[in-house]
Order: structure tokens, then sequence, then C-alpha cells
């Protein structure tokens, strides 16, 4: 059994600072890691990545996050990247890491991810070289997540990105905006890849649950959607990961 | 009529995304009186977004029913098997 704390979209500022940790004090109780699906800040500068890097340091579990597009509107990602590295918490940016959790092994991949849209109503690698970067740097993004997903030895695999891979999950937003919450894409790499979760943030105005179409369970975790410091899912290890290493052991000896 | 007040709310919004950072507040220009839906992460955001729309808003009145998210600690785990 895994237990997953997430959270996204904490927006953290100078006004606020503190606040959100003030909330955490239970959390390592509660979970063995905690992921955060991206825009930890409000519009990604230097000083409020150094705020977001004090709500999450020393939290007593792992902290795995992604950032978000509010994390990059001030060309600072790589900065925000450092402090929150120099925090401890692990950034992933289309790479993934693996964590012991009491004998289990949990994987995580991820990254921002990026737009695009849905099945049948999507943008297209098509015409203008702006419409052209667009797709390809989500299309780019799904394809490393899709292997690093398939690359982790792990016996449960966790998903985690900004935008959506599934349009489950943004329910209560404006059709026309669905484009800019997420993709198709992301999804499809999930579903050929594996994994047990899927969690991502963005979609302030969507639902906590959904699926990708092969079925991964989807979880929106923004803060406005779950309502919540952050969400607890526990993971049940499959069976059939239990067979898998009793006879990976076997014919080791 | 409707068409212009349908650009009067997609200036105020982006505004809101350039002097207030936010991106998901929803903006409805009804006559006189434009209003803000949506969820804010403080109270100071709350004025701060109101003070955004109020600068774009060429002087109608503001109805800023913008929620504070309410991030308590959690009461319960989801079972996923
Ligand atoms: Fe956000
Ligand atoms: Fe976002």
């Amino acid at each position: 059994m895994i237990r997953v704390a997430a959270a996204g979209d904490l927006h953290v500022g100078p006004e606020v600072a503190g606040a959100y940790r003030a909330r955490l004090s239970a959390l390592a109780g509660q979970a063995d890691v905690f992921l955060v699906a991206g825009d930890l800040t409000r519009h990604g500068t230097a000083e409020e990545g150094r705020i977001a890097a004090g709500e999450l340091r020393d939290l007593g579990v792992p902290v795995i996050a992604v950032l978000g597009n509010h994390d990059y509107h001030s060309g600072a990602e790589e900065e925000i990247t450092g402090v929150l590295r120099d925090a401890g918490v692990t950034v992933l940016e289309g790479g993934g890491t693996v964590l012991d959790c009491t004998g289990t092994r949990l994987g995580i991949a991820g990254g921002k991810g990026f737009g695009g849209g849905f099945e049948g109503r999507c943008a297209s690698d098509f015409g203008e070289p702006e419409m052209k970067a667009f797709v390809r740097h989500t299309r780019d993004f799904a394809e490393r997540l899709g292997a690093c997903l398939q690359d982790l030895d792990a016996d449960v695999t966790v998903a985690l990105t900004h935008y959506s891979p599934s349009a489950d999950t943004l329910e209560g937003e404006p059709l026309e905006i669905y484009p800019f919450l997420g993709s198709y894409l992301l999804g499809e790499a999930i579903d050929a890849a594996g994994a047990d979760l899927a969690v991502h943030g963005h979609a302030h105005k969507g639902t906590e649950k959904g699926l990708t179409s092969g079925g991964v369970r989807v979880r929106n975790v923004a803060l406005p959607v779950i309502q919540h410091a952050y969400a607890l899912y526990r993971l049940d290890v499959p069976e059939a990961t239990f067979r898998r290493s009793v006879r990976e052991r076997v014919s080791a000896w | 009529m409707t068409g212009m007040s349908e650009y009067l709310a997609a200036h105020i919004q982006e505004r809101l995304a350039a002097d207030a950072y936010e991106l998901g507040i929803r903006v409805d220009v009804r006559g006189d009186v434009v209003h803000l839906r949506g969820e804010v992460m403080s109270e100071q955001r709350r004025r701060e977004a109101e003070e955004a729309a109020r600068a774009a808003a060429e002087g109608r009145e503001i109805c800023n029913e913008l929620h504070v998210v309410a991030v308590a600690e959690p009461e319960a785990e989801e079972r996923l098997s």
C-alpha cells in the first residue's frame, strides 16, 4: 500500500507566505510522498519561488513537484527549479524518480505538459510555425513522459503533470478553453506506458475525478477543486506485482 | 450592444491576467455592472482582482463575487485499488 498526498496550484506570494505550510503539519503521518502538480507561484518570480520552497522544505516526506504555466510567466523557471531543489524538492520536467516506500517501489514520471485539446477537438501539427510549435511542445513532452513511465523500475507508477491528460477532470471549465487546459497526447502516452494514477492541476474550475481513455484514474488536485490543503490517495499494490517480484526472485536464485 | 459588452468582458479578462495574474475568473458584463466569479487564493487577491477589473471597466460598477479558496486539512483519504 502506498499513501500519496497531492496538491496543485498553490499560487503562493508574499502576502500568504507560511499560510499553506501551516496546513501541512499532519502530512508526514498521513502520506509516503507529497506530489505537487505545478503553479507553485502566482506569476513566476524568483522571490515567489523562494516562498514556495519555504512552504515545501523539510515536510518529513519526499516532495516531488512539477512546474506550471504561472511558474514560467517571468522567465525565472530555472531559478525557481533551483531554489526548490535546494530545499530538497525533486522537480521533474520530462524525467522520473523512484522512491522506496517501506519495500514498495513508487515510480513517478512527470513534467509541466501543455495543451492542444482532446480527441476529435484538438489542434494539429499543421500550418503556421506558431501552431506547429504549440502542438510540438505538447507532443515532445508526451513522448518523454511515455518513455519515462515505461522506464520506471517500480511496483506502482504515477504520472504527475500540470496540464490535464483527460477531459473528464475539466468538467466545470468552459468547453472553449479545453485546448488550453490539457491534451489527449498526455493521456495517450500514459495509457501506452501504463500507470496506476495520473495527477494534475491547472483546471481551477474543473472536477477532481476522471479517467484517461484507457481507464487510468486521473485526479485534478488544484486547490480550488479539492478545497483542502491536499488530497490523500491510497494505492493498493496490485497482486500481479507481487507475483512478478516473486518470479523475479525465483529466477534470480 | 451585447457584442460591445463582450469585448469589454474580454478586455477586463486581459487586465485580470496582466495586473492581477488571475486567469480563471469569469467576467460577465450585464448592463452597467461587471460581475466577477471564481476562486482566488487570498482576501488581498480578491481586492486586487476587483481593482484590476475596475481599471478596465470604463466606469461600470463591479459586483465582486470572487471566493477565497478554503485550504482546510483533509478529513479522509480515497482508496484506489
Ligand atoms: Fe493554477
Ligand atoms: Fe496553470
